[in-house]
């Protein structure tokens, strides 16, 4: 009978065995998550403190990063938007910290996987925020200098520049990421090249008579261009 | 270095089709006005491939052509290349550095492409430092009442109307200064901004009213000069110009807040007027560059101008017609608001002041009609009205500076 018993209770036993083994991990992890939950609070007050100082929020205004998050059907401020990014990324920092503290051998390989990948992320994210401002300020330039040299499509011309270079950032993104490198690297040669290749017809087709024209009646049209340049005004 | 009475600046930079008559200018004006100071020739040059220096160096005059009782002795006569970024405003800086070398009294700069300069020019810019005590002389020419609109729509009434003095020719580009006043140009900490370009002139004229040098302008007639380097387009100069008049007006706004009203400077010379060669403009082509850009700079214009601005210029660019005008109370409050983008650093300060040409020209082609059938002294009016309308408007900027 006592046998029995004893078969009966053995798993429980070793249960409570396990479980009193594995509690003191589980208590760091807790402790450990209660901590980067804490430090992320605290980092992200300090960060709301530091970009009101600095004024962050009208920055954005400038560049152009507002727009952007506005464009998510984002409302909140770009700083407060930052504050909760940073916070969240602590929070699962120290959440995959917590994990391992649990020394389970599938959670290990995940969080080694995650902190291999976070070098990636943040690259990605530095490619899309970096290029993003580039390539609002290199259209605004082309807008600008299209509309003074009397260029009627001049809209047209610098959404085409941000266009081509918007691909041209969020394949070097996703080529960072290690998101099916081979289809985005494909995808990226296949649609950059049809766009020049569309552009250049697009202006070999339409230029056809103002080439010819510039061919057979260069040398007059310089000549007539020089003598109108040195009839004009002077600005300064 | 011994020390020389009179510094004359020539910046030039291949220029060998006029230096030659700008040199044989000066020299025989020094002899005649000032025989008895010691004078120096100074050519700063960019770097000349056409033979600008050897001409600076060898060309001659025969003065007993024009002199009949006298002896007299040329000018020395240096030509040395300057350094830093390629402009007038390092050629400047040059002729500055040789006038605080020499521990002159009084010094003058003028243009390597001029065709109208004669000897009186020396006289007039010069006279007012060496006999009457001024620090600063700024030019006033006969201009065509076409021409020099930067100045007349932007630069003047703005530079007027912060500082309160009128000096009709801020940006001439002949100029007379005291030694002293050269010093202190040395001293500032601008030459790698535009003021080593297009800027100087306008940095040279702030600087002397804003720091309260004493002040004049004199009347040098025409000013007739070879045809400008067609590389130096419109855009480069307004930014060099408009970003130089901006970089003041935050620096100086302590003193400008105060001021209100204008007052005249004393003027010099026998003012006269002078036939001028016709001007042709393109109004169309600047009207389709105005129209243009309300289409598609809208974004931009709203963020700087506000909607209420914005939507005037929409409405006069409904109709650019033979009726059309840029009213001066919008034009002063589109440039004031760019003051204050600029100020409040809305976005890069080439592409906010590139994005004022389209108004710019629509202004101009607006000046242009108004005044094809009027005189110059008409012209002046206009110009007047502007002047006042920017002097009553500083309340605006004043109380949205901050």
């Amino acid at each position: 009978m006592e046998n029995y018993v004893e078969m009966l209770f053995e798993p429980i036993n070793n249960f409570w065995k396990n479980f009193f083994s594995f509690l003191p991990n589980l208590l760091v992890m807790l402790f450990v998550f209660f901590i980067g939950f804490l430090f992320a609070w605290i980092v992200r007050a300090v960060v709301l403190r530091v970009f009101k100082v600095i004024n962050f929020d009208s920055w954005c205004d400038r560049v152009g990063l507002t727009a952007i998050i506005r464009k998510g059907d984002v409302w909140s401020k770009p700083s407060e938007v930052f504050g909760l990014v940073i916070f969240w990324f602590l929070v699962i920092l120290f959440l995959m910290i917590g994990l391992s503290a649990l020394q389970l051998k599938t959670i290990d390989n995940l969080i080694a996987q995650f902190f291999l990948y976070i070098p990636r992320a943040f690259s990605a994210i530095l490619i899309i925020i970096a290029g993003y401002i580039f390539t609002g300020f290199l259209s605004r330039a082309v807008l600008i200098a299209a509309v003074n040299s009397g260029y009627h499509y001049a809209r047209i011309l610098a959404e085409a520049v941000r266009l081509l270079l918007l691909v041209l950032i969020l394949s070097m993104a996703f080529e960072q990421l290690q998101i099916a490198p081979g289809i985005v690297i494909a995808a990226f040669s296949i649609i950059f090249g049809g766009i020049v290749l569309s552009m250049a017809i697009a202006f070999g087709v339409g230029g056809i008579d103002a080439a010819k024209r510039i061919i057979e009646g260069g040398g007059e049209e310089k000549k007539e261009g020089k003598n109108e340049k040195d009839k004009d005004i002077e600005h300064l | 270095m011994d020390k020389a009475d009179i510094i004359v600046g020539i910046a030039s930079f291949n220029n060998s089709k006029t230096i030659g008559h700008v040199i044989k200018a000066v020299d025989a004006g020094l002899m005649k006005y000032f025989p008895d100071k010691k004078a120096i020739i100074v050519n700063s040059d960019g770097g000349s491939v056409d033979g600008t220096p050897d001409i600076v160096r060898t060309v001659t005059h025969d003065h007993a052509l024009i002199f009949l009782s006298h002896s007299v002795y040329p000018a020395h006569r240096i030509s040395i290349p300057y350094n830093g970024i390629p402009g007038k405003g390092s050629a400047f800086r040059a002729i500055f550095q040789k006038a605080v070398e020499m521990k002159a009294d009084s010094c003058c700069v003028v243009d390597a492409d001029l065709r109208s300069i004669t000897p009186e020019w020396m006289e007039l810019l010069l006279s007012p430092l060496v006999k009457d005590g001024f620090d600063f002389v700024a030019p006033l020419y006969s201009r065509h009442k076409y021409d020099g609109t930067i100045t007349n729509s932007i630069v003047y009434p703005m530079t007027r109307a912060l500082y309160g003095k009128r000096i009709r020719q801020p940006i001439g580009g002949e100029f007379g200064f005291s030694g002293r006043l050269a010093e202190f140009y040395l001293k500032q900490d601008v030459w790698e901004s535009h003021v080593a370009r297009f800027g100087i002139d306008i940095w040279m004229t702030t600087e002397a009213i804003a720091n309260d040098f004493r002040t004049c302008q004199t009347f040098l007639g025409a000013k007739i000069h070879d045809p400008k380097d067609p590389g130096a387009d419109l855009g480069d100069m307004l930014v060099q110009v408009v970003v130089t008049l901006f970089n003041l007006t935050e620096k100086h706004f302590d003193k400008w807040e105060k001021i209100s009203g204008s007052m005249d400077v004393p003027t010099f010379g026998f003012r006269y007027h002078v036939g001028l060669e016709p001007v042709k403009v393109n109004v169309d082509r600047m009207l389709d560059i105005f129209k243009t850009g309300i289409r598609d700079l809208k974004e931009i214009w709203m963020k700087i101008l506000g909607p209420g601005d914005f939507g005037e210029v929409e409405v006069i660019g409904s109709d650019t017609g033979k009726r059309f005008r840029f009213p001066h109370g919008l034009w002063t409050r589109i440039i004031y608001d760019y003051s204050k983008a600029y100020h409040r650093r809305v976005m890069s300060s080439e592409h906010l002041i590139r994005s004022l040409i389209p108004l710019y020209l629509g202004k101009t082609a607006s000046f242009i009609m108004e005044v094809e059938d009027i005189d110059q002294d008409g012209a002046e009016g206009m110009i007047e009205n502007l002047c006042l309308e920017f002097e009553g408007g500083k309340d605006y900027l004043i109380n949205n500076w901050g």
